[in-house]
């Protein structure tokens, strides 16, 4: 019985809604499918969003692994404030993150820098949300690494960066892979902290999730489902891709 | 109590793990389940558990049909090879889990779980956690948390697989003792025919699904009644076509009656010699010979020898 | 091995120093910048004061919810594994790769008065979308698997010879679920409440999308905080956020305290 519920609250909540968007972007038909995703609009606020999106994912994979670094091989004094703050953008709502840049860097900025309605306001806040992600994807496995492999490789003369090439990243890459995938697909869909300093502008400044909300407030519901349909499936591959490569590259690395 | 399996079948999926087992483990008795991985044995100490279901047969526990009946209902004492501490709990509230279950009085509890601590030598383990003890320890306080609910049957799934060699040989001396102590009905399940010949009073050797012998362990290894028994008893030698213990078989001089042979190796292993043979045919054996013989014999690599069964194995067959 | 080098230190405190570090601290001095009275006094306002109601209302019905589902669905996916639970233990993950909006919109498709149920829930008289039912839908879907993605991995590595060992001890189902089961789980279960808990009080686009957003009535806290800022009334949103803000500190705080809980376990189990 308890089964039972649980199948129908996931069914509730997620899988009839889910199945509700899939027919409201296609039972207008898939001409008009392809016509709500090709508008240009829709088109330079996808574009926007993955550019965005694919650049602060990749500042933080390496910014995060070298974080990651820090936190499991450097000894020094605030290591676990830094530690347990690496969490924060999980547990700080998007909100407050949003409305706290757009004034810290917006037009009536105390610094004197104003980058919203910009793509660099968008990114500062999607490598915000998204700092976490790399970070605690690759610390456990930098936590199990034993050191014998980087050792030998040292006795056998190789230098501290042909150490760090040839051992320690391969052995990480598929962690910073799963953690880089995570935060590409929350960036994609990002809103609470990206729409405060992005101002909004149509065709120059909307993200594809703002997009999607000025069409469900202005009624083409239709419209709305469509991109939002293509959004999911752009996350979904790009999540599943990044999963896929990485046990890959586990595999091949034993 | 007695135990009896009346044809257990099992299947995973399509593959047939256990083919209509039969067997009937005598009250008081400690049984080996002896077999290489893949046997079946694990599975057939589960079933007579309970943990296990099973598609074909049934068991039974002193003439009761129990094939139904839910683990926790067959007062048995079960042991995990990774002895499952639970490791929240301490080591007195390990032990004393079982006759919490049974609401034993506290007063009377706290003496059982004593005693059993005193018998299992922990009670001055008693306040700490399961990660603070050895494996040995963790080894002794699944056993006492097994003993604590007074079972009638005590089931071991490979007890000293994970434990280091000097450590391993103690605790089998040990539980040998208790269980002759308790006269508790022991199965035991292990893959080292070394450890099954040394604890146990019984063997059952299974080999895919199937027992292929039961007996008491000299009988078993003297008279093994398939090759795969022989085999896996213990290491044989194959001396014209038949197969010999390597303790059964001796070196001769030339000329003598037997196999005719050159020494191709001899390896000294403390106590005992072993001599490698190569015979006419090219077949290669060997021949097991105490430190002593040895250096009577004084075999040299190269020299030609006769192979041939000792005079008192004639005897005894 | 030797130690990073100095530079890499310097300069990762650097990025999170400015990332994480000057925002937080930006956000406490712009709620504090008129003294205690004027913070105090804003604390108290009507609005915002209703709105932190309403979202606790949510998070006291979505979070047991999504706990429950959680703990629930984790056990059945270890413990009995089958074709739909593996199907099951894809779908869980999902609701992650979902955008908040999309959250909100196919809710909205669902429940709302010209969308799938919205005769049949008129009919009945309920309302969902626009309404406290549909916050706490949104809030649920978007945290949904915060409690499993930290238990199954965890159940995993225990494996289940304690709760075999219990049965044999003659314990019963319930009796070998809270003694033996929740007790080994407990830490990860805490960690997947708190980050639910986060999530579900701080959930913005989804709930922007169900509630309507009307003050006092379906506004939420984050919803309350956002309106301040678009009707220029900055200072106090800051009181909110930094309300926000203090619940995530200690959400941080129980975080870093079940991490160290869990290492202290998983060193064990090596």
């Amino acid at each position: 019985m308890g089964k039972g519920i649980g199948v129908g609250y996931i069914s509730l909540i997620v899988l009839i809604p889910l199945a509700a968007l899939l027919t409201n972007a296609f039972n207008k038909g898939l001409v008009s499918f392809w016509t709500a995703i090709t508008q240009t609009e829709a088109i330079d606020a996808l574009r926007l969003t993955l550019l965005c999106s694919l650049g602060a994912a990749l500042l933080n994979a390496v910014a995060g692994t070298a974080t990651a670094w820090i936190l499991v091989r450097d000894r020094f004094w605030g290591q676990g404030l830094l530690n347990a703050i690496i969490d924060l953008p999980f547990a700080l709502p998007t909100v407050v993150a949003g409305v706290t840049f757009y004034t810290l860097y917006g037009p009536l900025s105390p610094v004197h820098v104003n980058i919203t309605g910009s793509w660099i306001g968008i990114t500062v806040a999607i490598v915000f949300v998204t700092l976490p992600f790399t970070v605690r994807s690759v610390q456990p496995v930098l936590e199990s690494m034993s050191f014998n492999a980087e050792n030998a490789a040292a006795t056998l003369g190789a230098s501290s960066y042909q150490v760090f090439r040839t051992i320690t990243l391969p052995t990480l890459l598929p962690s910073i892979l799963t953690g880089t995938g995570l935060a590409f697909a929350r960036a994609i869909g990002e809103y609470g902290s990206v729409v405060f300093i992005s101002n909004n502008l149509p065709y120059h400044s909307e993200v594809a999730s703002s997009y999607i909300y000025s069409l469900a407030t202005s009624g083409q519901t239709n419209a709305a489902a469509s991109v939002a349909v293509f959004l999911l499936m752009l996350a979904l591959v790009l999540l599943a891709a990044f999963n896929i490569t990485s046990v890959q590259l586990a595999k091949r690395h034993g | 109590m007695s135990i009896s399996l009346n044809g257990v079948t099992k299947y995973f999926g399509s593959d047939l793990v256990l083919n209509e087992v039969s067997d009937e483990v005598p009250q008081g008795s400690l049984t080996a389940l002896l077999g290489p991985s893949g046997s079946g044995k694990s599975t057939l100490l589960r079933i007579v558990a309970g943990l296990t279901s099973l598609d074909g047969g049934h068991v039974e526990l002193s003439g009761r049909d129990v094939t139904d009946v839910p683990p926790r209902d067959r007062r048995i004492g079960f042991c995990f090879q990774d002895y499952a501490p639970f490791r929240h709990l301490s080591v007195f509230d390990n032990v004393a889990y079982g006759l919490k279950v049974q609401r034993v009085p506290r007063a009377q509890r706290r003496r059982e779980v004593d005693e059993l601590l005193r018998l299992v030598r922990l009670e001055p383990f008693a306040d700490r956690y399961p990660r603070q003890l050895s494996g040995g320890q963790r080894q002794r306080m699944a056993l006492a948390r097994a003993l604590a609910i007074r079972p009638e049957v005590l089931l071991l799934d490979e007890p000293f697989a994970a434990l280091d060699a000097q450590v391993r040989s103690e605790l089998r001396t040990w539980v040998r003792n208790l269980q002759r102590e308790l006269g508790i009905t022991t199965i035991l399940v292990t893959h080292d025919q070394g450890e099954a010949m040394e604890v146990a009073d019984r063997l059952v050797i299974l080999n895919e699904g199937r027992i292929e012998q039961v007996g008491a362990p000299d009988h078993v290894y003297d008279h093994p009644a398939t090759a795969f028994v022989r085999g896996f008893l213990g290491p044989t030698t194959t001396l014209d076509g038949v197969t010999w213990r390597p303790h059964e078989i001796e070196l001769g001089s030339p000329g003598e009656t037997g196999v005719a042979a050159h020494v191709i190796d001899v390896i000294r292993l403390g106590f005992e010699v072993r001599v490698v043979v190569k015979d006419h045919s090219g077949s290669t054996s060997w021949v097991q010979l105490t430190h002593e013989q040895s250096r009577r014999l004084d075999a040299q690599v190269g020299e030609a020898v006769v192979v041939r069964p000792r005079a008192e194995v004639f005897e005894v067959l | 091995m030797k130690r990073p080098p100095l530079l890499l230190r310097i300069g990762v405190l650097c990025y999170v120093g400015v990332l994480v570090g000057v925002p937080l601290a930006f956000l406490f001095q712009q709620a504090f910048r008129r003294g205690w009275g004027a913070f105090w006094t804003a604390l108290h306002d009507h609005t915002m004061d209703s709105a932190l109601i309403l979202t606790a209302k949510v998070a006291v019905v979505a979070v047991p919810l999504n706990v429950l589902f959680g703990v629930g669905v984790s056990l059945w996916i270890v413990r009995h594994p089958s074709r739909f639970t593996r199907i099951l233990d894809r779908l869980i993950d999902v609701p992650l790769a979902v955008s908040p909006i999309i959250v909100g919109l196919i809710l909205e498709l669902t429940y709302a008065q010209n969308g799938w149920f919205g005769s049949a829930l008129s009919a009945l008289g309920w309302r969902v979308i626009f309404s406290t039912p549909g916050i706490v839908m949104a809030s649920a879907f978007v945290s949904l698997p915060l409690v499993s993605r930290q238990v199954i991995p965890l159940l995993r590595v225990i494996g289940d010879h304690q709760e075999q060992t219990a049965s044999t001890l003659g314990a019963s189902p319930v009796r070998i679920f809270c003694t033996i089961t929740l007790r080994s789980i407990a830490w990860a279960v805490i960690y997947g409440v708190t980050l639910t808990l986060a999530r579900v009080i701080g959930e913005y686009g989804a709930v922007l999308v169900v509630s309507g957003n009307i003050a006092v009535v379906t506004q939420t806290l984050t919803l309350n905080i956002g309106a301040n800022f678009e009707n220029y009334n900055s200072y106090q949103g800051f009181v909110g956020a930094v309300v926000l803000a203090l619940m995530s500190v200690a959400v941080l705080l129980v975080l870093s305290i079940a991490r160290q809980r869990e290492r202290r376990r998983s060193e064990y189990l090596a």
